[in-house]
């Protein structure tokens, strides 16, 4: 059967129709933060908001060595984006193994604890937190968001890697064991670089949720610690909204995650679920 | 010896072995999780108000039945139920349509990748306030001024509380429907394409291979990222503290954003504490039973 002529020019013209239409619903508010963040005050507040005008980098300059510049909220959540990241892969690398390979007793119970960990709503554990880190001293500082930031970097790491661990071939690491080759041994010289990959993959996600997270920040930060994502509202006072220097902060703020995300692009799907797919519980 | 004890002898080192590499995750996780969890158990059983320092006392189960007795609460969960609901279906379908298509096209596959990781790797709270200042504010966001001139009107988006309930669902929308689109796509590209060619020899239309092998086949991707989901949406929160704050008065509020104020705003942490139990029950309860049926399908 020959399909009439015409039909399949129709056909292609309403697929790449409503793929342009998806497409624009997609990247507009990204695009129009690029825009609102090159524009000078009057162009800004210009309505009908205008396309064609003189682009500007003063808000961008504005936000990095103004009064209000976010040098320092970057700083604090690159300090505990990082510390976050490097306590989690020490923490979960060897813990994932054992789940993965390892006769470890007790192995369902625990799975499922750490998967129960997992899915502890954040509200539940802020409201203790606050009244904890005020009892103890550790409101506005770093060991204190780094602490409660493990409750949800450490399952999420576990689950990524026990399912990474899983995929990695025996047959090295039980040759280097007929080797007299101690446990330690095996697993640091013979697995550790076979899971290279897998840990890249794990430290990109636990950087950007620590460097994205904001409800711990905003409650558990204050003047000294206080992370990018929270000091977006240096921009937002009741009196008016400095729109255009609000947009360039939160492009700034979110450049590093864009660019890291672009980049393990191919990743990141797969391995948000990962856990999910197969997970501690499996078996 | 019996071989049976012979071989827990000869795995004695490696139990002990795994046990070594988990301990410090499982006591870490005891540390910051179970513990906090347990004092708020506890504190919701208080009568804790941060206006009134000094004031504490054990309140057995108050909170619990003034929660009971408040409408407000009652309004947040069914928003929470509603957000849930309506945005994991939303993304699904979405994303589901926008897999098939971009199936179609493979051209353009590789925008809609980028294109699609973008709001993934945003923070929440950054989407919120793109969305509440350049889309929506009246008199200077785009999309409102897109409405205006397709003459539909001005509307206080974030205002008025029906509008502000739907803005906040399609901002969610928003954010997470490229997260669905990329696994079904993943998932859909990995079909066996014979079986398609097999349909089409016997003439099937594309809605019937769509039904009949396409949607059976992705059927554990859709059930993995429903699940995965709804986990997210319970947890909701930056995105709507930086659109709404949880108003115009409370339309906004779901259980996260009811806790959150009635504790670190009105400050009574005790009654926020078991605003957040009730939350964290919910949240287990659905995902285990979600794992049930995810077991028995």
């Amino acid at each position: 059967m020959r399909r009439p002529a015409g039909t399949g020019a129709l056909r292609t013209a309403i697929l790449m129709g409503t793929a342009a239409v998806l497409l624009a619903v997609w990247t507009v508010p990204v695009l129009w933060a690029v825009l609102t963040s090159v524009k000078n005050e009057k162009e800004v507040l210009a309505y009908p908001p205008t396309i064609a005008f003189d682009a500007t980098i003063k808000n961008f300059r504005e936000v990095l060595t103004g009064p209000t510049n976010i040098v320092p909220n970057l700083t604090s959540s690159l300090i505990i984006a990082v510390a976050t990241t490097i306590l989690t892969i020490v923490i979960a690398v060897p813990a994932a193994y054992a789940f993965a390979r390892l006769k470890l007793p007790g192995r369902k119970p625990l799975g499922f604890y750490v998967l129960a960990t997992q899915l502890v709503p954040p509200i539940g554990l802020i409201i203790p937190y606050f009244l904890i880190m005020n009892r103890i001293g550790w409101m506005d500082s770093y060991r204190g968001l780094v602490l409660i930031y493990l409750t949800f970097s450490l399952p999420f790491a576990i689950w990524l890697l026990v399912s990474y661990f899983e995929d990695i071939p025996r047959e090295m690491e039980e040759a280097a064991l007929l080797d007299r080759a101690s446990r330690w041994q095996a697993f640091w010289h013979v697995v550790l670089p076979q899971a290279r990959g897998a840990i890249g993959v794990t430290v990109v996600f636990v950087f950007l949720n620590a460097w994205n997270e904001f409800l711990f920040a905003v409650i558990l930060g204050g003047a000294t610690v206080k992370p990018v994502t929270v000091s977006m509202y240096n921009y937002i006072n009741t009196e008016q909204t400095q729109w255009a220097q609000l947009a360039a902060a939160a492009l700034m703020a979110m450049l590093p995650v864009i660019v890291l995300g672009i980049a393990a692009q191919k990743h990141i799907v797969a391995g948000l679920s990962a856990g999910a797919v197969k997970g501690v519980t499996r078996r | 010896m019996t071989p049976a004890e012979r071989l827990a002898v000869a795995e004695r080192p490696e139990r002990r072995f795994a046990l070594a590499l988990a301990a410090p995750a499982v006591a870490v996780l005891a540390i910051t999780t179970t513990f906090p969890l347990v004092y708020l158990l506890w504190q919701s059983l208080q009568n804790i108000n941060l206006a009134m320092p000094g004031m504490d006392r054990f309140a057995g189960a108050e909170n619990y039945v003034r929660m009971w007795e408040d409408r407000r609460f009652w309004g947040a969960l069914g928003f929470t139920v509603v957000y849930t609901g309506v945005t994991v279906a939303l993304q699904l379908v979405i994303g589901l349509g926008m897999a098939l298509l971009i199936l179609q096209i493979p051209r353009a596959q590789w925008a809609f990748r980028i294109v699609a990781i973008i709001p993934i790797v945003l923070a929440p709270v950054v989407a919120g306030l793109f969305w509440r200042t350049l889309m929506l504010a009246p008199d200077f966001g785009i999309l409102d001024f897109a409405f205006r001139s397709l003459g539909f009107g001005a509307h206080n988006w974030l205002g008025d509380p029906r509008l502000a309930r739907v803005s906040v669902i399609a901002i969610h929308t928003w954010q997470w429907t490229p997260f669905v689109f990329l696994y079904l796509l993943a998932a859909l590209a990995a079909l066996p394409a014979d079986l398609y060619e097999a349909a089409r020899i016997d003439r099937a239309s594309a809605w019937r291979r769509f039904v009949h092998i396409t949607l059976p086949l992705i059927r554990p991707a859709i059930v993995i990222v429903v699940i995965l989901r709804i986990t997210v949406a319970l947890s909701a929160f930056a995105a709507i503290y930086a659109a709404t704050g949880g108003g115009p008065g409370t339309a906004t509020e779901i259980i996260n954003l009811y806790a959150y104020r009635v504790s670190f705003a009105e400050l009574s942490l005790g009654y926020g504490a078991s605003a957040a139990v009730v939350l964290l029950v919910l949240t287990m309860a659905v995902a285990a039973l979600l794992f049930h049926l995810r077991r028995a399908g």
